[in-house]
Formats: structure tokens, sequence, C-alpha cells
């Protein structure tokens, strides 16, 4: 990997921090209704996807993806505070405010929304990639999911129907420990994803979700498979999420020390930036510009007037309208 | 002249007469499948789904010869993966296709809720408006032959109270075309009600591409000192007792539904302001469905208008059992709307 492209995806994982962090502090302030999920600690397997993903792809990001959600929108639209502007429910937001943190979606820059019933569009990824085949189109459709996903039916149908139908599908399972409380190992046959997967027959592989070099690169090899026809791809990427749960942190203080100083995804690429050359100076100018650039998208999400109140009974049907009280 | 030869003439006296029956009366499963046809050739986005409708023609035989006309991208066999099936309709049909998915019976819906309810009735209104669902679920619903506890459901109840979900159920071949047709070209999904006991029913179809427009309901008989509201079997159930009605000189409007979500309140309710009597028919069981949503919007906003209480025809409140007998126990039929009618005409 060129040192360039480091220094990119060091940039984008920092977007995904500073936006997470900002909207921690913006939460605890009661800025931000509804639940709070964040994506602190994967974010080398988001800004290795949303890298490797263009603007005709399709994603559908869990309830953890704020990030490749900021990223998508920053990238592809030029306008990531709309993402912001969705959190804090405004009529800024890609979705007036009416789908929030579980369901912010923007076609344009291939977002297609989170469905906040876990792993329901392992179904919906589907048809997505069913409309590219039929059409002869190049478009990679993925789906991000969790470990948690492993036990839904849909997560079965759905690798199944990939399988038989030869789908441009990319599967990329965070792998991050924990379906909230429940570990990895307990809730599921194996807690290895790829284990489950391999009697599917089609192409799967585990990765260090926090190596960005290893992500992006094996991202890039998925997505270039995809795209060639070769039918779907799963990958399990082994990470750790920074958050506890909702009463607070719940996992041994050892893990949590380890996964936190020693296997954070950006000091990781930090270091291998600096062993490539890379002034501290300009590290830090990059997490600088990133905080600021978040800084400014919070300040617009705040200014944001709140969403008509007609959009209350708008878009219930195409065809009808729905009546108000 | 042999026997034979006097018999040829005869035969031929009565061939086109059949033929021309059959061209005439089309069986509601016929009329399905034309319009299905129609609507492949008119869309190229569309596609058909589900299991064993390819080569098998589905279960009751309303994919039939597709398979043969679009080949097998367009006609797609699935394994038993229903919720599968719709987010494959949903995600397809977010990207522009317009997909038509057959869950072989209604109660197996209970298999693709959450991808019915929580994705598709809700896509268009969580995302503001920039993803559409326009696909339409075919399912065959209903009791009356021995189907059992699995087979043999009214559906509609389930899904009445999920808004963004529009619920067709036509109860004759000539709305059945018109109406499937009208709900492949509606950027809505639609849940299309398939009642198995009309399956069989037969009509004067016109061949040609024609829609019934959705949200709208109808006449189907008109009068004027009771109105019954039906959708689906209840209709057929509905006229037969409306014709002994007017034998003993009361006259009965039959208002068919078509849509029950959103349905036509305001052809129910002008009917019902013109007789003043109402009876409410529903196949399902009584508590929390079709009839108690009828019986109450009727009694709401035609309550200076009525004669007399709202009288209600229901399934009983219990599972289908699968003995013929015990199921004519528990689902309503024409004698009991007969009843009704008669309550209500005694105010």
């Amino acid at each position: 990997m060129e040192t360039s492209t480091l220094l990119g995806l060091y940039r984008d994982m920092w977007l995904i921090r500073a936006f997470e962090q900002g909207l921690e502090r913006e939460f605890e302030k009661g800025n931000v209704p509804g639940m709070l999920h964040t994506g602190l600690g994967q974010e080398a397997t988001q800004a290795a996807l949303a890298w490797h993903l263009k603007s005709t792809d399709a994603f559908f990001p869990d309830h953890r993806c704020h990030g490749i959600n900021a990223l998508a929108q920053h990238r592809h639209g030029g306008n990531g505070e709309r993402i912001m502007a969705e959190l804090f429910g405004k009529a800024t937001g890609v979705c007036s405010g009416k789908g929030g943190s579980l369901h912010s979606a923007d076609p344009a820059v291939g977002n297609f929304g989170d469905n906040a019933v876990e792993g329901s569009y392992m179904a919906t990824v589907l048809g997505v990639a069913l409309a590219a085949k039929m059409r002869g189109q190049p478009n990679v459709a993925c789906a991000i999911i969790g470990d948690g996903t492993v036990g839904r039916g849909e997560f079965h149908e759905s690798l199944n129907m990939a399988a038989i139908w030869d789908l441009p599908v990319l599967y990329a399972c965070v792998n991050n420990g924990y379906a909230i409380s429940m570990p990895v190992g307990e809730g599921h046959a194996s807690a290895d994803i790829v284990d489950m997967v391999q009697g599917y027959g089609f192409e799967s592989r585990q990765l260090d979700g926090n190596d960005i070099v290893e992500a992006w690169t094996v991202v890039g090899e998925a997505v270039e498979h995809i795209r060639s026809g070769a039918g779907p791809y799963f990958l399990e990427f082994k990470t750790w999420r920074w958050q506890g749960i909702f009463a607070g942190e719940f996992r041994p203080e050892a893990e949590v020390k380890y996964w936190k100083e020693e296997r954070d995804p950006i000091m990781l690429a930090g270091e291998t930036l600096a062993g490539r050359g890379v002034a501290p100076n300009d590290l830090e100018a990059v997490e600088q510009e990133m905080t600021g650039l978040i800084e400014e998208w919070i300040a617009f999400a705040l200014e944001s007037p709140e969403p008509d109140p007609a959009k209350a009974t708008a878009d219930v049907y195409v065809g009808w309208e729905v009546d108000s009280r | 002249m042999t026997a034979a030869d006097t018999a040829t003439p005869k035969r031929t006296a009565r061939t086109p007469r059949k033929a021309r029956d059959r061209v005439r009366k089309v069986a509601f499963t016929r009329a399905l499948n034309d319009a299905l046809d129609l609507a492949m050739a008119k869309h190229d986005e569309m596609f058909v789904i589900g299991e064993d409708i390819a080569e098998m023609g589905g279960d009751f035989g309303v994919t039939k010869g597709l398979l043969a006309k679009y080949g097998p991208e367009r006609v797609r066999d699935t394994p038993l993966s229903e919720a599968a099936i719709i987010g494959t309709c949903a995600g397809a049909a977010m990207v522009g296709m317009r997909p038509v998915a057959e869950i072989m019976f209604a109660d197996f819906i209970a298999e693709c809720y959450d991808q019915v309810v929580n994705n598709v009735a809700k896509m268009h209104y969580m995302f503001d408006g920039q993803f559409k669902a326009p696909l339409v679920i075919r399912t065959a619903c209903g009791g009356g032959f021995g189907g059992g506890p699995h087979h043999s459901q009214s559906v509609e109840g389930w899904f009445l109270n999920v808004p963004g979900i529009v619920i067709v159920a036509p109860s004759n071949p000539i709305d059945a075309k018109g109406l499937l047709l009208a709900s492949i070209d509606s950027d809505d999904p639609v849940l299309f009600l398939e009642h198995k006991a009309l399956y069989r029913s037969r009509a004067e179809v016109p061949p040609e591409y024609y829609t019934t427009p959705l949200g709208q309901a109808t006449v189907a008989r008109e009068g004027s000192d009771v109105t019954v509201v039906a959708a689906m079997r209840m209709v057929p159930m509905a006229l037969e007792a409306a014709e002994q009605a007017a034998g003993s000189g009361v006259s009965v409007e039959v208002v068919d539904l078509r849509t029950i979500r959103p349905y036509d309140a305001a052809t129910v309710l002008a009917s019902v302001a013109k007789t003043g009597r109402a009876v409410v028919a529903n196949e399902a069981p009584r508590i929390g469905g079709l009839g108690a949503e009828l019986s109450a919007r009727i009694s709401e906003e035609c309550f200076a208008d009525l004669k007399g209480p709202v009288v209600r025809v229901d399934g009983l409140d219990t599972p289908i059992p699968f003995s013929v007998p015990l199921e004519d126990v528990v689902l309503p039929d024409a004698a009991d709307i007969a009843a009704a009618i008669t309550t209500a005409a005694q105010y």
C-alpha cells in the first residue's frame, strides 16, 4: 500500500472517530434523541469498506455505521453534515429526520439504509444484487452486519440464495466479540463465523479488522472478485467495540485495556505511517483537521431547523394521503 | 350411414357452444394468469418469484406458462425461504424493479412478517421518500376446504394495523385481473389476497389489458333497506343472502370493498347513510379485524343515520380446525349473513 493511500485511510478513520466522539458528547448533552450505538474501535473496518465501495454500489449499514454513512456522504455527496443532522433528527438530515441513527439512507451515495431489526437486510441485499445481475451492471451489494446477526434465519436464507444464484453480494461481518452482552462463542456454533459460512460454498475469509492495511487489501480483493462476476464473498472482520452496553462496561478490564491500548486501529496505522517517515506533526494535523470538520458538522446540525410537522404524515404511501389529526 | 356418422353432426353442433362458453367464462386463476402475462409483457422490470412457481406454475396454477414465455431469470423458483423471497423483492424494488412474489399460502406470511411490516411497508416513509417498494405479494388465503390451521387463515387483520401496506382483496375474476394489473402498476407495496374458494369461480373476463382502481369499493348490488359490506368470498355469499332477503321484501345493497387498506370509506358510509342499516361480513376472527374496523367506523360516522346497531358476521374466535364439519362451525356462510340481514332489518 502506498503511503499516500494509508494516509488517506488514516484521515478517514479519524473522521469516523471524531464523528463518534463528537456525537457521544452531544448525546450526553441531550442533543441527540433516541439511542446511540457507536463504531468506535471499528474504524479500520469501516474505512476499508467505504474506500472500495462506489456510489453506484449499494451498502446496507448496521447500527454502528455512522462512520461509513458519514464517509460515503462526505466522499460522494460532499455533504457529510447531513448524516450528523439526521442523527439530531433535523430537517436537513438525509431523511429529513425521519430515519435517525438507525435508518439513515441516501441512494445517491450508495447508502441503502439500516434496518434496525438486525439482519433484516440480509434478505433485502439479495434483491439489490439480483437487480444488478439481471441488468448486467458490475455493482456490488454489501450487507454490513454484526456477529449477533448470525443467529437470524435471514442470515442463512441469504447466504443460501446468494450461493445458488451466484449474486454479487459482499457480506461484511463485523465480529466485535459480543451481541450486546452475548459473547460470540456462546451465541453461535462457532466463535469464528467463517467456519459456519464455509458450507455455503463461496469465498469467505477472516481478517484482522483493526489492521487497516490488511482490511483495505482484502476488501479490495473481495470487491474485485464480486465485480468480475465471480459471485458472493463473505468477510469476517475480527475487531472489538469500544462502547460497552447501556448499563456500562461489562467486559474484563484486561480485555478492555488490550483492545483500547494495544489494538486501537488508528494508533496502529499511525505507528505504520511513522515508520514510513511521516512526521508526528503531520499525523497530529490530520486529527486536528478531522475534529475541526466534525465540529462544523455538529454546529450545522445544532443550528438546523426541526422538520416541518407536515413531514409526520408525508410519504406513508406513494398513492394516498394519510389523515392528519 | 353408420352410428358414428350420425353422431358427428351432433358433436359439431355441441362443440362450438362449449368453445364459446370457454372463451366467455374464465376462471379466477386464469384471470390472474392473464394479468401476470400482460404485466410481464408491459414491464421489462417485472419478475415473478416464489416456491414452485416456474416449471410447476404454482400450487394453484396461477403462474402456469410464464416460465416458457419469459424464461428462468424473470420466473424464478426459490427454496423455502419466505423472508428471503420478500427481502429479494424489497431490494429489487428499491432499485426500480417491479417484483411479484407468490407466498404459497397466506399463513406462511408469518415467516416474512418482519420483511413486510418493518421493511416493505415503512421503506418509503422512513427513508423520506427516497426509496419506493413497488412490489406485489400474491398469496392464497381463506378457508372452506379442509386445509386445517395452517392453510386456511384470513390474514388481512394481521396487516390492518400497518400503515404503508396496501391490501387488495378481489371477489371475482374480472376484478381479480384488473386489480392485479393495477397492483403491479402501483408504486406502493401491495398484499394481494386470493381467496382459495374463489379460484374456480368463473366470469366473462375481458381478454385485453385493463386496470381496476385500487382503493375503490364497488356496489355489487343496489338496495335500499340494508347495506352489507364484504370482501372476497363474503361477497358472493352476501349476494346469495341478498337474493334470499329480496324474497322476504328486504332490499339489500352489497358493497364489495375490493381494497381493504386503505379502504373506500366514502362508498361504505354513503351506502349506510342511504339504507340506515349495516351488516359487516368478514371471514376472519371477530376481535380486532376488518369487521371491527368497519363496525366502529360506521357507528362513529353514521350514528345519526343508523336505525339500529351494526350487525357483524365473522369467523369464530378460534383457529381453523381441519374437520370440514368443524370448519363449517367456525367460518361464516350465506345463512349467517342472511340471519344478520334479518336482524338488521328489524330496526
